[in-house]
């Protein structure tokens, strides 16, 4: 253990009691008067050597001039942490800045407590407010302060406040960022995790394999910070569901959604952002492999015998969104994502299929359209994170229960920063785009050696549950993650730089594609350089979005003021998400999803386009023509249509659009209800420069064909 | 004005034979833009005409980037070329 670490430890527990080690340090100083009898100088002396590379004699001289100090003082009561803050103020004086960094002390002020615990949390919408949530938030505090100062280096902590860079999820620094997986690790190994109580043999019927998977998510959400996603779940589920009736699967798939989307329980009550992938069609890379049915045993069939049950779980599961929560409100998690491919188009029942989600997505928004084309096979994890799987992936197929995919950290690029530096001069600009880069890299190889070092613990380190083999390979596969390069704010950058935005001019465009194409080829030389996969992903920056633009305003005003979109006034300000054009431009959508289409192909780690649907509520078969138009005509990745919705706190029923009043009862006890990034979540605990964006956002009115007042009606009665 | 673009990878084995191609438009006096996708000015209009293999030939109406005709992935024969560059009116 190094001395930094052993620091951090301390310094969290400075007073309770954790072993000798700490009880040593917790100078009974702090409680009473009569403590400072038992004062010893000798105790700063003995931490000063134990924790830094300080010499005795400088430690002896400070050690005896903070004494003095608070003899001087004739301080009555006097705490471990102010003796330590009065250690390093005299550090300081000695121009021991390493000493001091090293010595130094985690932690928050009262005031900053005492608001966390009163106030929820807003960097988050997807964490309620609580105690749970509150731990959470000051757990997250001390490592995020402990991340910047003891994983990432000075050049690359201050890169990230100073705002050139985003670390993301600081508070998560002790694990990998997400994970994609396949079920049959679960069918086949059944649950045994380290740490546990109990060992589960693989499930022998759907509703325990449901369990597991479902505890399984719950403990990957403690080992990654972000997204947990699950590939072709109903595939996977396919051989436990033969014979069942179709009230059965029903049944089945309405546990899955209430079961994931109400385990807020752990974590700060924050639901496992969870990802369903779904296929109507037996994906080409698994229709020859060997199934998994009950027991963990081959059912000696391949999987391309289960497309019926398959698809009667995946066609359940939508009527479940469909029919949303107990107040008719859209189930936030776990999210469903279809794949559309050829193959799709060439399974039986396709168009029906297709309508029906496209029904879900116009009522309730919940899904996702993933297009796979050509030969293209991914899993989705996150609201646009993708793993692409090359053809060693491919094999794994033969093997699925080997399919794991994990992203380390996510670091983002501010690109407007770049465009005040560069000064209208295009080499500044790429020139500095390059060295930021080669930040967020750095930053990445910090991240890998701190959790290497964890890894290196094996069984009896913090990270133990990514260690286990029962297939030989560690849970989590170093060598094949990936490590994610986001951009933020590309529409600003352009509009800085060229003086227009991406949609009012091909040139300002194509500056931008540019810009994409930059980052992608010094991505892939910094990976050759470095053997590690970086790899562009649009960030979703629910926060990232207000913190650049507010660090931008006060740095780089009043330029800054002329591009940030949003509400200077009310404070609530944003940078465009990556590689988006501004939400508030009254494009078409489809032109909207071909234009911004056109990063999504330079973007290796998944984009998506989102359409703002407000209140308006298109005919599944106006959308299904459109997802068809898009998965043909463009090179959209991924695109989601997003309801606004109003729930009503007093008589419990929801409408569509977003109201300050209940349409029901008139109530003003409302909660607006719509897609942040990546999820829907209330809009009450929005970030205020989401709540910008909110207020800007281009809904498509008369776009797409409403469905006809008669059915509207019937729908709602 | 009508300017054909030519998209290529240096380690694509069929894209030389497309350069070659190209030259001998040149020869021609029909201006030819071309574009290596391993460069970001590549990729970037690449990306720009939704090229997704290599080699590819665009003509387009230099003016305003519009697709006048295209060969994506393949190599046209160059009487077509010529063909279609004289017949596609602006
Ligand atoms: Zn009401």
């Amino acid at each position: 253990m190094s001395p930094n670490s052993r620091l951090a430890q301390r310094s969290i527990h400075p007073v309770t009691s954790q072993g000798s080690e700490t009880t040593d340090l917790a100078l009974f100083v702090r409680t009473s008067s009569e403590s400072l009898i038992t004062w010893n100088r000798q105790r700063i002396v003995d931490a000063l050597v134990k924790e830094t590379y300080i010499d005795l004699e400088t430690a002896q001289l400070i050690s005896k001039q903070v004494e003095d100090q608070i003899t001087a003082s004739h301080i009555k009561t006097i705490t471990a942490p102010l003796i330590r803050e009065l250690v390093d103020a005299k550090l300081i004086e000695h121009g021991l800045e390493k000493v001091r960094r090293m010595h130094t002390r985690l932690g928050m002020p009262l005031y900053d407590v005492d608001q966390l615990i009163l106030n929820p949390n807003r960097e988050n919408a997807n964490v309620p407010h609580g105690p749970e949530a509150t731990n959470l938030t000051l757990a997250e505090g001390i490592k995020k302060e402990y991340a910047l100062l003891n994983i990432f280096s000075q050049d690359v902590a201050d890169a990230h406040m100073r705002g050139d860079i985003h670390l993301h999820d600081l508070g998560f620094c002790d694990r990998p960022y997400c994970s994609g997986q396949s079920l049959e690790y679960v069918k086949k190994f059944g649950l045994s995790l380290p740490n546990s109580a109990s060992i589960a043999k693989p499930a022998k019927h759907p509703e325990v394999l449901l369990a597991h998977m479902v505890k399984f998510s719950a403990t990957l959400q403690g080992h990654f910070a972000g997204a947990i996603g699950w590939d072709a779940v109903n595939l996977f589920f396919a051989p436990y569901l033969v014979g069942l009736s179709d009230r059965e699967i029903k049944q089945l798939a309405q546990m899955m959604i209430f079961e994931y989307s109400q385990q807020a329980v752990a974590r700060g009550g924050q639901a496992i952002f969870s990802d369903l992938n779904i296929y109507w069609e037996v994906p080409k890379h698994f229709e020859n492999v060997p199934a998994i049915g009950p027991g963990g045993e081959f059912t000696g069939k391949n999987y391309s015998e289960y497309q019926e049950e398959a698809q009667k779980l995946a066609w359940a599961l939508f009527e479940v969104y469909l029919e949303g929560d107990g107040c008719g409100r859209p189930f936030f998690f776990p999210k469903p994502l279809v794949h559309i491919t050829e193959k799709f188009y060439k399974t039986p029942r396709h168009e029906e299929f297709l309508n029906f989600i496209c029904q879900v997505a116009a009522e309730k928004g919940n899904t996702y359209f993933v297009f796979d084309r050509g030969d293209t096979a991914k899993i989705s994890q996150c609201c646009r994170l993708s793993f692409k799987l090359d053809e060693r992936d491919l094999l794994d197929a033969r093997t699925p229960w080997k399919m794991r995919y994990c992203a380390m950290q996510n670091i983002t690029v501010n690109l407007p920063r770049l465009g005040y530096l560069a000064q209208g001069d295009d080499a500044i600009l790429f020139s500095k785009l390059s060295d930021h880069m080669e930040l967020a890299a750095l930053g990445h190889l910090e991240k890998r050696i701190f959790i290497e070092k964890l890894l290196a613990l094996g069984n009896h380190g913090p990270l133990a549950f990514l260690t286990m083999k029962p297939d030989g390979e560690s849970y989590l596969r170093l060598e094949k993650a990936t490590f994610l390069i986001g951009m933020l704010g590309l529409n600003e950058l352009v509009q800085i730089h060229c003086g227009e935005e991406m949609h009012h001019s091909p040139q300002a465009l194509k500056f931008g594609l540019r810009i994409i194409s930059h980052m992608k080829l010094i991505a892939e030389k910094l990976s050759a350089r470095h053997h590690l996969r970086f790899i562009l992903e649009q960030t979703p920056a629910e926060s990232t979005a207000y913190r650049f633009a507010k660090l931008d305003l006060h740095y780089y005003s009043p330029k800054a003021a002329t591009v940030i979109k949003g509400d200077i006034a009310r404070g609530e300000v944003y940078y465009t998400n990556s590689t988006l054009m501004n939400v508030g431009a009254a494009l078409n959508p489809i032109e909207r999803v071909k234009m911004e289409g056109l990063f999504h192909p330079i973007i290796p780690a998944g984009s998506i386009s989102h359409i703002w649907l407000g209140e308006s509520q298109p005919s599944p078969e106006s959308l299904a023509n459109f997802v068809t138009k898009v998965f043909r005509h463009t090179l959209n990745d991924q695109i989601a249509f997003s309801p606004e919705f109003t729930t009503c706190n007093d008589c419990h029923k929801t409408s569509r659009g977003l109201s300050n009043s209940c349409s029901y009862c008139g109530s003003e006890n409302v909660d607006g209800i719509t897609r942040i990034t990546g999820y829907f979540t209330k809009t009450s605990i929005w970030n205020k420069g989401k709540l910008g964006e909110l207020r800007d956002r281009y809904r498509t009115k008369g776009f797409f064909p409403a469905v006809s007042e008669t059915e509207e009606s019937v729908k709602i009665a | 004005m009508k300017a054909l673009k030519l998209f290529w990878r240096e380690d694509c084995p069929r894209c030389p034979a497309a350069k070659q191609l190209g030259d001998n438009l040149k020869r021609d006096g029909i201006k030819v833009e071309d574009y290596d996708m391993d460069t970001v000015d590549g990729l970037a209009e690449g990306a720009f005409h939704s090229v997704m293999a290599v080699p590819t030939m665009l003509l387009v109406d230099a003016e305003n980037d519009r697709e006048l005709a295209e060969w994506r992935g393949n190599i046209p024969n160059v009487d077509e070329v010529r063909q279609c560059y004289q017949d596609i009116m602006l």
